[in-house]
């Protein structure tokens, strides 16, 4: 065992992105849901989206829809004797306390005030740590009317923190560019901007009122069902929009420590071993003669010990590296945490 | 003319279960600071010195065999570490234990003392200056295991996690504990004896033989 030299070892810390969905598509276009789970208990509250039929080997959840509403329309009361009480307002009160942290607080998209609006969380594992900023292209389409929205982190020059951290407004434009023909903000003419990105939680909120406008105040008359006391599915028809939109690409973004150590084996250093198949017998002959003067081995794992010789980890090489007293070997061992 | 190949390779490393183990504790214990090399799959019988083709070739059967991934568990891998002697070195060390198998009854105590053979010379036995390396793969099969003199600190948490000392003598005294047998009559585990100077390697059976006039401290007649 050798002691490794301080300067052998280096921290790397290194920001990695990729794509949001399986198979590191970089734009999902099918959007898909269960007809069990959107059924079941929990589809009272969101519907999951997948990549593929859910009945499909390969199908993962990306992300879930979820409707939220501030006086609980749009699904059907818990309870017909206590009125408002439903799960779009549970949905509401709960990314109300997530994302506000105010019970008292009000969801301002923009400079609008909303009372409902659709939530977007991707899977955790799809974002990762974060989602990369400038990247968002979402498509809502209905009938002939189209949006195309983005972050603002391109245009917004104060850093704005909520309670689930950074937030910036969904506006008007493809992968980080804003599009100004509405609103010099990239908002609807009268109903604020499109929702909030919450790129450290990974939720995009929806505006609803945005999406509800007509096509010529920036919206795509989405027609989001707030009825008393009745079940207006309103996470299937922003599902229906996504599909017909056909476009919604996110990357994500995530911090990887890494540290490297420098192996180093010099000339003189690891020509012989224990292994039993390098000896003749049981009195550790060599088992070539070629051997004693010109020994030979085989490098095949690296292990990394503490000071109390406890083996942490273990690197392997990808096939047999030949060790003699003409040869050095330098490798490079990646740690990731 | 061609470059000179100046490439460094990068390989990945993965934790062991006690990589794992001691940072999941937090303690100062997951601190790298050193690093062995071995040489696990080579069958160095398939070097044939002999080959038709020549020198070059005869490390082919090795050189192009494919390579298994790294193991988590700390005990199957770094097996036959690689060692520095001498050019024109002879024989080999090899570790005698003087025993092939450890065997004890409950709460009873042994000491075991390795001796390296060809350590400072060839058929000569000694035991190596800088010690050896004691592993046990369950440590919850012994209440005390300690190298030498050195305070024993035997932590476990109901899962077989192993456990390393280093020194000259281990000293054992097999675990009181009757639940651990459930209804069986022996617990094993292995012991992993290394050389810390030759890197030369034992592993041995141990088995801990409930005894049947214990119970839990207190003796029956």
């Amino acid at each position: 065992m050798e002691n490794l030299n301080p300067k052998d070892i280096v921290t790397s810390i290194d920001s990695v992105t990729s794509t949001v969905w399986s198979d590191n598509a970089p734009t999902l276009t099918h959007f898909y849901t269960s007809s069990v789970q959107v059924a079941g208990n929990s589809g009272r509250f969101y519907s999951s989206v997948y990549q593929t039929g859910s009945d499909e080997s390969n199908a993962a959840v990306q992300f879930d829809v979820a409707y939220c509403d501030e006086q609980g329309s749009g699904s059907v009361f818990y309870n017909a004797l206590v009125t408002g009480s439903s799960p779009s307002r549970t949905n509401y009160g709960q990314y109300r306390n997530l994302i506000i942290g105010d019970e008292y607080g009000s969801f301002v998209f923009g400079d609008y005030t909303g009372s409902y609006f659709y939530a977007i969380t991707i899977d955790r594992a799809r974002y990762k740590e974060k989602i990369m900023l400038g990247t968002m292209d979402l498509s809502i389409k209905k009938g002939a009317n189209v949006v195309k929205l983005t972050d603002n982190s391109s245009i917004q020059t104060t850093q704005v923190f909520k309670d689930a951290g950074r937030k910036y407004e969904l506006v008007s434009g493809s992968a980080g560019t804003v599009y100004t023909g509405k609103n010099d903000n990239g908002w609807t003419t009268s109903s604020g901007s499109y929702g909030w990105v919450l790129p450290d939680v990974g939720i995009i909120l929806l505006n609803g009122a945005a999406l509800d406008g007509s096509a010529a105040a920036g919206g795509v008359l989405l027609a989001t069902g707030r009825n008393s006391n009745q079940n207006d599915t309103g996470s299937k028809k922003l599902i229906d929009a996504l599909n017909t939109g056909d476009v919604f690409t996110l990357n994500s973004e995530e911090t990887l420590s890494s540290k490297y150590l420098f192996i180093r084996a010099r000339n003189k250093d690891y020509n012989y071993t224990s292994n039993p198949s390098f000896i003749s017998g049981s009195t550790g002959e060599i088992l070539y003669d070629s051997f004693i003067y010109n020994p030979k081995t085989y490098v095949t794992t690296v292990g990394m010990y503490n000071a109390d010789q406890e083996l942490l980890a273990v690197a392997k090489l990808s096939r047999p590296l030949l060790k003699d007293f003409s040869k050095e070997v330098l490798l490079r061992i990646k740690l990731d945490f | 003319m061609g470059y000179l190949n100046n490439s460094v390779i990068t390989i990945d490393a993965i934790l062991t279960k006690k990589g794992r183990e001691l940072l999941a504790s937090g303690q100062k214990g997951f601190e790298i600071t050193q690093f062995a090399l071995s040489d696990d799959e080579i069958d160095y019988t398939l070097y044939n010195p002999s080959h038709p083709s020549g020198s070059a070739y005869y490390g082919e059967a090795i050189e192009n065999m494919p390579l298994l991934e790294a193991f988590p568990d700390e005990n199957q891998v770094m097996k036959y570490k690689l060692a520095t002697f001498p050019k024109g070195t002879a024989v080999m060390a090899v570790l005698d234990l003087g025993q092939s198998s450890v065997n004890m009854l409950q709460v009873s105590k042994k000491s075991i003392t390795p001796q390296t053979l060809n350590y400072l010379g060839a058929g000569q036995t000694s035991a190596e200056t800088g010690g050896y390396i004691f592993t046990i793969s369950d440590v919850r099969l012994f209440s005390k295991f300690q190298a030498d003199s050195k305070p024993s600190d035997i932590q476990v948490y109901g899962t077989n996690v192993s456990k390393t000392v280093t020194g000259n003598t281990l000293n054992l005294q097999a675990t009181g504990v009757n639940t651990l047998f459930g209804s069986r009559t022996t617990l094993q585990t292995t012991l992993i004896v290394t050389g810390v100077d030759s890197g030369t390697r034992l592993q041995i059976p141990v088995t801990i033989r409930r005894s049947p006039l214990y119970n839990g401290g207190n003796e029956t007649t």
